[in-house]
């Protein structure tokens, strides 16, 4: 048995799901969108999913597409949310969780998916927030995630624009804000896992084809490493199993260059009790 | 204003656009790749509208066809591309960075609250985010308040009324009632909150058959109504149709080379009529769109 990054990068994902946690996914999320059905299969059978852009809670989707409002999404669910439903919902503090991205990422959590460059003449303009800029105010806690990592671009010192705010904004902290969500808990890419001790992105695990150098030179502030920085764990058989029967048609790949769609693993570098069903 | 009257409310795609003026704040019903309303766009681009305000939550070749046709002034959505299918919407994209068009990005939030405050007849409602985010300072109409019973800070957003709302649904009857299926998206905040609501339907159905279905949007809310087969294409309209995948990774390949492959794509699609562009795209590709349920093998094949 042997699996590829983007595999693993979605069980990562799953893993920061908590069990019975309330979960939503925005637009343009697959990976995220992947990770939560794994979640529901796996350690998180209780948990409710609500399915994107169908809001749909706790489908059977046959497939992932590759749009996060299509019918497909709805299947086997008994209900699917309004629009207002799943806001107010999420506005007076009932969704737990959601995963975020951005083109940017700062060491606060702050994401930029508005601009790079000045938003008035923008370098590049970004498709947009979404509900970010008030979710990620009220929703319990966020799992961050980027798969452009590795470029230097993303883990930036200060986003040039912040869409979705983090733990600290040069407006002040989340407290002082008064904001009733945890912020930022994980930040997931594909070089590996931060989590946000103190309010600072701080690196816990390392992909095991990654070195602590190579992180540092592909993130544009210090790297604070924990003091028993670990291996990601590989995934379970049943992890691998559920990526691939969740996602038939793959879009988890769209999210990763070709060069690191290359990386894969095989159980056989991992010793003892690696890929198979272990409850580590 | 009051509510519509009841009498017929149907009326051509020609004459029911020409209640959108030049310079109007538009409502685009559905988002992403469902329920858009692309036989009014196509109709917009036809009859040369310009300097447009357009209000929505996440959307993709609706806006930026209208971009790319030059009849946006000012951009107010939450969200503006193909997701991680196709990417960055080209036209949007490039008018922002060249500075043609003002972008507003807004929240899906903060949207929300500015429908629900004009259907509610006051002129603001609270939101709890927005201070921290540099998206406050896309809205100087936003204003920091202090509630008057907690205390707490929040961010006060002005009531929303949209002169225009362009929705889709599957049927309707001459009423202006209409049925539709989930996503309803803003739809129904859209048709409350908006001075006038125009509807494209794919099927004009009796008054038994919509009720039948259930009535989401009611006629009292609606100005005009056409009937429009295929009038969300490319977007899906289930489950009458899915969503042209390929039609839509032509139109962006078009948009993003450039003006003349725009106008290409524009002749060959947009400035003829609703009945040429169905010719354009195709009997077969049509059926096979309507054919999605047949299996899950052949709903899966429409996105591979």
């Amino acid at each position: 048995m042997s699996w590829t990054i983007d595999e693993w990068f979605v069980v990562a994902l799953a893993r920061t799901i908590r069990p019975r946690e309330t979960v939503f996914h925005g637009f343009g999320s697959p990976c995220a969108q992947v990770a939560m059905h794994v979640a529901r299969r796996t350690y998180a059978p209780e948990m409710v999913l609500i399915e994107g852009a169908m809001y749909a809670i706790n489908p059977d989707p046959p497939f992932i597409p590759p749009t996060s409002n299509d019918a497909s999404l709805s299947r086997g669910a008994a209900y699917s949310m309004r629009f207002e439903e799943f806001f107010d919902a999420a506005i007076r503090g009932d969704v737990d969780r959601m995963f975020l991205s951005g083109g940017q990422i700062d060491v606060s959590g702050n994401t930029n998916v508005t601009a790079i460059g000045p938003v008035s003449r923008p370098k590049v303009k970004l498709g947009g927030g979404g509900g970010g800029c008030n979710l990620s105010a009220t929703i319990g806690h966020l799992t961050l995630w980027t798969t452009r990592h590795r470029s230097g671009h993303t883990l930036v010192e200060a986003c040039d624009f912040i869409t979705d705010i983090g733990h600290r904004t040069p407006l002040g902290t989340r407290a002082e804000l008064g904001f009733t969500g945890g912020g930022p808990q994980w930040l997931v890419t594909e070089l590996g896992v931060f989590d946000f001790a103190g309010g600072r992105a701080r690196l816990v695990e390392l992909f095991p084809d990654v070195s602590l150098a190579e992180v540092r030179a592909a993130t544009g502030f210090p790297v604070q490493a924990a003091g028993d920085l670990r291996a990601v764990r590989p995934p379970s058989a049943a992890e691998l199993a559920a990526v691939r029967s969740v996602d038939p048609l793959g879009v988890r790949t769209s999210e990763f260059s070709p060069r690191e769609l290359a990386r894969t693993f095989e159980p056989a570098a991992f010793g003892r009790g690696a890929g198979q069903d272990c409850a580590c | 204003m009051s509510l519509q009257p009841p009498r017929d409310k149907r009326t051509s795609l020609a004459d029911a656009v020409a209640l959108v003026g030049d310079g109007a704040i538009v409502a685009l019903g559905g988002g992403l790749s469902a329920r858009l309303p692309m036989a009014m766009v196509r109709e917009l681009v036809r009859q040369g509208r310009r300097g447009l305000h357009l209000v929505g939550s996440a959307h993709s070749i609706d806006v930026d066809m209208l971009v790319a046709a030059g009849a946006v002034r000012r951009c107010e959505e939450s969200y503006v591309g193909f997701e991680q299918d196709l990417g960055l919407a080209p036209a949007y994209r490039r008018a922002a960075e060249e500075g043609s068009i003002e972008v507003a990005e807004s929240c899906c939030v903060s949207l929300l609250a500015q429908l629900r405050a004009a259907e509610m007849g006051v002129p603001f409602l609270p939101v709890r985010g927005v201070r921290g985010s540099d998206i406050a300072g896309l809205h100087p109409e936003y204003a920091t308040i202090t509630c008057p019973f907690t205390g707490e800070t929040l961010i006060a957003v002005p009531a929303l009324r949209p002169d225009v709302a362009l929705l889709h649904a599957p049927s309707g009857d001459r009423y202006g009632n209409l049925h539709l299926e989930q996503p309803y998206v803003l739809d129904e905040r859209f048709a409350s909150a908006s001075r006038t609501v125009i509807a494209t339907v794919d099927e004009l159905v009796s008054t038994e058959e919509v009720m039948a279905s259930g009535i989401t949007i009611p006629g009292h809310l609606v100005a005009a109504t056409v009937p429009a087969p295929f009038g969300a294409h490319p977007a899906s309209c289930y489950p009458r149709y899915a969503y042209d995948r390929g039609h839509l990774r032509e139109y962006v390949s078009a948009a993003q080379s450039g003006p003349d492959d725009l106008g290409k794509y524009l002749t060959t699609y947009v400035y003829g009529s609703e009945e040429s562009y169905q010719a354009a795209v195709g009997a077969e590709r049509l059926a096979a769109l309507t054919g999605w349920s047949r299996s899950t093998a052949a709903w899966q094949e429409l996105f591979a």
